[in-house]
């Protein structure tokens, strides 16, 4: 029987660790489409998107093998080097595209040598496969807003496997002491009895564990790290801050100015999202939500008037207590910290999460060791007492970062 | 021990044999607790009370484990200028009661939560409008749960097009007929709803425009009507008068303007140009106390003194040989002073008797005040009611003329209650009222008005200036302003913000629409004639003078208003409620004054129970046929034979707070006569009393120099005078406490908040101390609570009164120690009272008793002299409590939001929106107290180390500090040289409270200086 625990134990934990084992698929690309898959990057994914005309639509029309059906090579090249000298020399196809959008005309390439565009078109006639199964496979695990972290479980795995050897042990001993005649509290005493020194380190050792894995539990009691909640918009800041580079500051602009960094409002999302209808992860569905909450037709490219909007309701992940007065530009302009040193490398998150603890301790350990910035005409005043304490420099501690009643009042 | 052996508690104190011997006669409400009301068998047993124990630990440490999911919703279109988490002000104008204020609003995500006065305003215009703690607590009234939500036809809600149809047919039909329609309002200083009232007179011609002031000032208007030919307020230069005789004028508290007190202060700094300031009044007012000599006397007293005075001053002598006229050589000074100092005098007078305003004016005339300390061509425009107009009203309605009323936010019922019947005999009833109350029960229409905070509007407060009001919220119920309600019923489609702007312009101001929105105010120019004074009338007057007589017997009932409450208006509201009269020091209640003598000789008394409370006798005071019972309240310094009752109190259906508290004293006002005399009676009630809540038992200072007084002639010798260091006796011989410290001296860094409060200019009004409640989230706890001491106010201002008694006369005249203290408890006699006011909040000690006793450090001392509160480190020893020598820490012993119990603002969501964002609102069972607004040192702060540079002298304010009209709080950096306060500190007059325990603090006084008769 003990044969077969160990047995279930280890398929256990070896499940446990194909789980969070990540694999990794590699596309085998050729060299001409790498070269046109960088052009393509750096130049057309402003107004196009890789697939079919119409779905795949951003400011341009959605491209895909079906070019090459429609129009000749040559005349793409000429089209996408210079498209309104093609429509000024009356080519019919080109005039029909200028009219069908609305006469707004496709920026001119022309440093593109003819190598270069077909290269480009090369891309296009082999995208890369699409990753959409794994996405959506990692977009399940995230909605789990609580997992069980792997520490807590083998914790759980060797407390039972500690209580089972226990159990074996008293198990057997019980055995041999019915052989007796003794009445079984007279034959568990003598056992005790004969024992004391292993019973005397087993419940130490059990009461310990207790204490150590009670003391432990508690003290995760509101800390609420690695928090990852689902949000109503599935908003990747990988897309936003790491690949598209866009500044924090343009979004959470608040965030020099006051308190609060702020969830930005949906105008600001619309700014460029008017015209990005469809992203790169979940294509147009998640985009569709900030349309649904503003009231925006996509098709007419306007808004509805008359709409009632819909308030996106975000859930908030970085949660301080009431009584907890923290200000947001005092720590990122008097402060001169960055985003990351407090909320993680966001822009490599899709799903954001709270990477740090947002203890107390944790606010007092950085207040002891971050300086401050004696250039700031505010510190001048502190420079005889630099002086006279002969101190290199200031941290948040020397001003009195630690006192409670700069963050409790 | 001999048995019944008595220690002294307060001066009215009872023997009660009850609590002699059994300290707790009744169980301790445990069950209260702990137990399910519904229950008749609510004994709980001390296992079930364990049981719950578990229970609710187990309960809270599961429920901890699981963090609540918390949303944050942003803006769909986030407005370009609301930041989340910075405040937004905005200039406008307050106008309630009669007061005016140009005021900034703060706000925080488009929320109001706090009002101040508009400094600019104060600074350009030089006029007396103001900011009272009434209007420091009007904030909360926009978020009180009493407000009308919809509109309402006969208790029945309709929709604003329906009323507005229905209204509009009645009102053709009523025209059509003939018959009157009444607008009745209160003064209104809002030239374009004038304008709007004129096209509406003009729509509906017989449109007849009534005003009514609730504490009417016709006396003012009808004597300077009769004098100069023009009904008018002028407005009043306490800032040039060198000396002031007033005469039942309570200009400190509520006589016409909430800002005098602001110019009054100008002369009130001790030295060479100090002014002088008599005071002759009956009961004792907070001017009064303020005063440099107060003299008790009854109103008819006060006739034939100010008579005296013009026979001395137009050295007439018809009324020289006033038959037994006290204080004789008093008012010879006076005169003589006045003469010598003509042009730069002011007489005034709190009369409702008109012949006594003529013969104020007359003086005032004679002294050659007008144009110099009293500004006739700058009028104030805040009252207009005439008394004969209303009157004349009460009879329309009785001869059935008046088809219909329209009234405009006046609860008439409660203010006139006689009119409630008549009202019945008018056909349409229609009234714009922002909560429910008296007058709107009786009425056909009742049309939701939006709050001052919701509305916009303009004003003209006084000839030389015209102010705007600005929304600062989107109305929060259906309610509509007045102005759109009578554009509406015009027929007129325009929305009145429309046709604002459209007024603005057409008057051709200076300052473009976007900079008055800014600036809330601009100054214009007003007609400048000379008015002539017409002597004739005053002789005419003084000429068929007879002098009533008057015998020492007679009984005068004055009726006053307290500065909490006012007329009344906003009794609804929690924060005045709270607020404890000035004087008497007595919350959540209305009551009857009398003289310590008068109530020896009627047997009436007021005495301390067990629990600290006070008790007091009642009374039924009768009144033709209507008979009130009403508590008594000893007020030492009142004028024998004169009892007082304030207004604002006896409010019914007129919501939560308000309903229930005192008496109403309207009852009383009839014939707009302030002072009723032998027309009243009163008789003890036996075997009933009154319970008090009030925050301050003990009256004297019982000889220590808590507030260190002197006089001006004695300051001008030396300008330490009344203010010695105190000096301890020790083996080095005499020295200061501080070389005897045990402790290491403490140091500042580079900042060194400290704060001086000069007692010369703190005249006690109270206004700090709303503000400070606006400002920190300071909870109310009611009467029963106060009435325990657990109130929470932050800052309280102690009152003591003078005694007659001290060391030097106990020593003359051979009185053992026991005797002196047992006389040292007794306020001195009315005609010698001295009163004196003093602001205390946590004084921020640098060696702080209640640093060192603390068992979890919760709380500490910053490095820039702050005394800091944890409040989520205290665990409520109280031994900070218990230490402090102050006592201004405050204890939660409830939690005061969303309890039942405490059913005030912040048990509703409603009312909990006034709350301050950057201030924790503390929980049961921790210890609270002023930081002072460290809140807003630490935003200074930051705003300096944005902006890169250093913090600038007086860019910190903190909330007492900056309500504080008349400049007695001074707040900032001692350690900056070049700073105010850092000058203050150095000054002769300034001592630190207590500085006997060397405790150090950051908060330091002012000497005050009396400009006493040598």
């Amino acid at each position: 029987m003990f044969n077969k625990l160990i047995l279930y134990f280890s398929l256990f934990y070896l499940t446990l660790g194909l789980n969070f084992s990540h694999s990794q698929v590699d596309y085998l690309v050729g060299h001409d489409i790498q070269k046109g898959e960088e052009l393509f990057k750096a130049n057309c994914t402003s107004c196009h998107k890789l697939g079919d005309e119409k779905k795949a639509r951003l400011i341009g029309p959605g491209l895909n093998v079906e070019i090459f059906e429609e129009y000749t090579e040559q005349w793409l090249i000429d089209w996408i080097r210079n498209s309104s000298a093609l429509i000024e020399s009356g080519d019919e196809q080109a005039i029909a595209i200028f009219e069908e959008y609305n006469q707004s005309v496709m920026t001119a390439f022309p440093t593109f040598s003819d190598d270069d565009i077909k290269d480009i078109l090369a891309y296009i006639e082999n995208p890369p496969v699409e990753e959409v199964a794994i996405v959506e496979e990692e977009s399940k695990e995230i909605i789990e807003t609580k997992s069980i972290s792997n520490t807590t479980l083998l914790l759980v795995a060797l407390t039972l496997l500690s209580i089972l050897g226990f159990l074996i042990f008293i198990k057997n001993f019980i055995k041999k002491a019915s052989n007796i005649e003794e009445t079984f509290f007279q034959g568990f005493k003598k056992l005790v009895l004969s024992n004391l020194a292993l019973v005397i380190i087993i419940v130490h050792v059990f009461v310990l564990a207790l204490v150590v894995i009670g003391w432990q539990s508690l003290s995760k009691i509101g800390i609420t790290q690695n928090y990852k909640p689902a949000q109503p918009i599935e908003f990747s800041h990988k897309v936003h801050a790491g690949e598209q580079g866009i500044d924090c500051n343009y979004c959470h602009s608040s965030a020099r100015k006051g308190k609060h960094s702020n969830i930005p409002s949906a105008n600001v999302c619309m700014n460029c999202h008017a015209n990005i209808v469809e992203g790169p992860k979940h294509g147009t569905k998640e985009i569709a939500k900030i349309y649904k909450a503003v009231g925006y037709d996509v098709d007419s490219r306007s808004y509805i008037e008359g709409y009632e909007q819909q308030p996106i309701k975000w859930v908030r992940i970085h949660n301080l207590p009431n009584h907890a007065y923290f200000n947001h530009s005092q720590h990122v302009v008097a402060g001169n910290i960055e985003c990351q040193e407090c909320h993680g490398a966001i822009e490599e998150m899709d799903v954001v999460y709270q990477q740090e603890k947002l203890t107390m301790g944790w606010c007092i350990n950085c207040h002891r060791d971050s300086k401050i910035d004696l250039d700031n005409p505010y510190y001048h005043e502190y420079d005889e007492w630099v002086e006279k304490h002969k101190k290199a420099d200031l941290s948040v501690e020397d001003i009195g970062g630690l006192e409670c009643g700069k963050c409790h009042y | 021990m001999k048995e019944g052996k008595k220690y002294f508690k307060s001066p009215y104190i009872k023997g009660d044999e009850k609590y002699l011997h059994n300290e707790f006669s009744e169980q301790l409400p445990l069950d209260h607790f702990v137990s399910n009301q519904d229950e008749k068998s609510n004994n709980t047993s001390r296992r079930d009370f364990l049981k719950f124990l578990g229970f609710s630990t187990a309960a809270a440490v599961l429920s901890s484990c699981e963090a609540p999911v918390v949303k944050s919703v942003p803006y769909l279109n986030q407005p370009e200028e609301i930041i989340p988490g910075v405040a937004n002000y905005y200039a406008s104008s307050y106008f309630i009661e009669n007061n005016f204020a140009n005021i900034l609003v703060k706000t925080r995500e488009g929320r109001p939560i706090s009002v101040s006065s508009n400094k600019d305003f104060d600074k350009k215009t030089n006029l007396d409008g103001g900011l009272n703690s009434r209007g420091y607590a009007s904030v909360l009234s926009l978020y009180d749960s009493n407000r009308i939500k919809n509109p309402l036809k006969n208790n029945n809600k309709i929709a604003w097009k329906n009323l507005d149809s229905e209204i509009k047919k009645e009102l053709n039909v009523i025209s059509k007929k003939g018959k009157k329609i009444v607008f009745l309002s209160s003064t209104i200083i809002s030239p374009s709803l004038k304008e709007l009232l004129n096209s509406f007179k003009n729509k509906y011609n017989n449109t007849e425009f009534v005003f009514f002031d609730t504490i009417s000032k016709s006396s003012f208007l009808e004597s300077n009507k009769k004098c100069f030919g023009e009904s008018f307020i002028p407005t009043y230069n306490f800032d040039k008068a060198k000396t002031i005789v007033s005469f039942e004028a309570d200009f400190l508290g509520n006589w016409l303007d909430s800002g005098h007190g602001r110019k009054y202060s100008q002369l009130r700094d001790p030295g060479k140009n100090m002014s002088r300031h008599y005071q002759f009044e009956s009961l004792l007012s907070l001017t009064g106390s303020n005063a440099d000599k107060r003299v008790p006397v009854n109103s008819s007293e006060q006739l034939n003194y100010l008579l005296y005075i013009f026979s001395k001053i137009s050295s007439s002598d018809k009324f020289l040989e006033i038959k037994n006229l006290n204080h004789k050589s008093i008012l010879d000074n006076i005169c003589k002073e006045l003469l010598a100092n003509k042009g730069k005098s002011l007489v005034i007078s709190g009369s409702s008797d008109v012949n006594q305003q003529v013969i104020v004016n007359a003086i005032n005339y004679l002294l050659d005040n007008y144009a110099k300390t009293i500004n006739y061509n700058n009028k104030s425009n805040l009252y207009s009611s005439i008394n004969s107009d209303f009157e004349n009203l009460i009879n329309d309605i009785k001869n059935n003329d008046v088809g219909a009323i329209i009234i405009n936010d006046l609860n008439i019922a409660y203010y006139h209650p006689s009119i409630t019947e008549l009202l019945n005999q008018v056909s349409l009833k229609v009234i714009m009222s922002d909560s429910h109350n008296e007058t709107t029960a009786l009425m056909d229409y009742v049309c939701p008005k939006s709050h001052y905070l919701e509305s916009w509007g303009d004003a003209n407060p006084y000839s030389s200036v015209y102010c705007i009001q600005q929304p600062t919220i989107n109305p929060l119920f259906d309610s509509r302003q007045v102005e759109q309600n009578l554009l509406n019923w015009m027929g007129s489609n325009i929305s009145y913000y429309d046709f604002l702007k459209s007024f603005y312009k057409s008057l051709g101001y200076k300052k473009s629409w976007n900079k008055i929105l800014h600036d809330g105010f601009c100054s214009i120019d007003y007609t400048k004639n000379n008015l002539i004074f017409s002597s004739e009338t005053a002789i005419d007057i003084l000429n068929n003078f007879n002098l009533s007589d008057t015998s020492s017997d007679d009984l005068y009932l004055t009726l006053y208003s307290k500065t909490s409450m006012g007329d009344g208006y906003q009794s609804n509201n929690p924060w005045l409620q709270e607020l404890p009269d000035p004087i008497s020091k007595v919350t959540w209640d209305n009551y009857l004054t009398i003289s310590p003598i008068h109530a020896k000789k009627l047997g009436l008394k007021n005495w301390h129970v067990a629990n600290g409370g006070l008790n007091g006798d009642l009374v039924n005071l009768k009144f033709n046929d209507f008979i009130i019972k009403v508590p008594v309240y000893i007020q030492p310094g009142q004028k024998e034979n004169v009892l007082g009752l304030s207004f604002g109190y006896g409010r019914e259906n007129s919501g939560k707070v308000a309903s229930g508290v005192g008496v109403n004293a309207y009852n009383f006002y009839q014939k707009f006569n302030l002072v009723h005399k032998n027309n009243f009676s009163i008789e003890k009630i036996v075997g009933e009393e009154h319970e008090f809540a009030c925050t301050q038992n003990s009256h004297t200072m019982m000889g220590r120099s808590i507030v260190k007084e002197t006089t001006l002639e004695e300051y001008l010798v030396n300008p330490k005078a009344g203010n010695k260091d105190f000096k301890l006796e020790s083996y080095k011989g005499k020295v200061s406490p501080n070389e005897l410290n045990l402790y290491e001296e403490w140091k500042p860094k580079v900042h060194f908040w400290n704060m001086s409060i000069d007692l010369n200019k703190c005249n006690g009004c109270g206004a700090c101390v709303i503000a400070c409640h606006a400002e920190n989230n300071v909870p109310v706890v009611g009467k029963e609570e106060v009435r325990k001491n657990r109130d929470m106010h932050w800052l309280r201002i102690d009152r003591y009164y003078s005694s007659d008694m001290n060391k030097d006369l106990a020593d003359e005249q051979g009185l053992g120690a026991i005797e002196m203290y047992r006389l040292m408890e007794e306020p001195a006699s009315s005609e010698n009272l001295e009163v004196v006011f003093q602001p205390v909040m946590c004084q921020h000690c640098n060696q702080a008793p209640c640093e060192n006793v603390c068992p979890v450090a919760a709380t500490t001392h910053s490095n820039e002299g702050l005394n800091q509160m944890t409040y989520n480190r205290c665990i409520g020893t109280r031994y900070c409590m218990n230490n402090c020598p102050y006592k201004v820490r405050r204890f939660n012993w409830f939690n005061y939001k969303d309890n039942d119990d405490f059913d005030y603002n912040m048990n509703d969501d409603l009312g909990k929106m006034v709350l301050n964002p950057d201030v924790t609102v503390r929980a049961r069972g921790v210890m609270e107290k002023c930081s002072m607004c460290i809140q807003n040192i630490q935003k200074s702060k930051l705003d300096a180390k944005k902006e890169k540079r250093k913090i600038k002298d007086g860019e910190v304010h903190i909330a007492c500090e900056s309500a504080c009209d008349t400049g007695a709080i001074v707040f900032g950096d001692a350690l900056d040289q070049k700073s105010k306060i850092s000058k203050e500190k150095k000054h002769p007059r300034t001592y630190a409270l207590l500085e006997e325990l060397n405790t150090q603090p950051s908060v330091f006084y002012k000497t005050k200086v009396r400009n006493k008769i040598s």
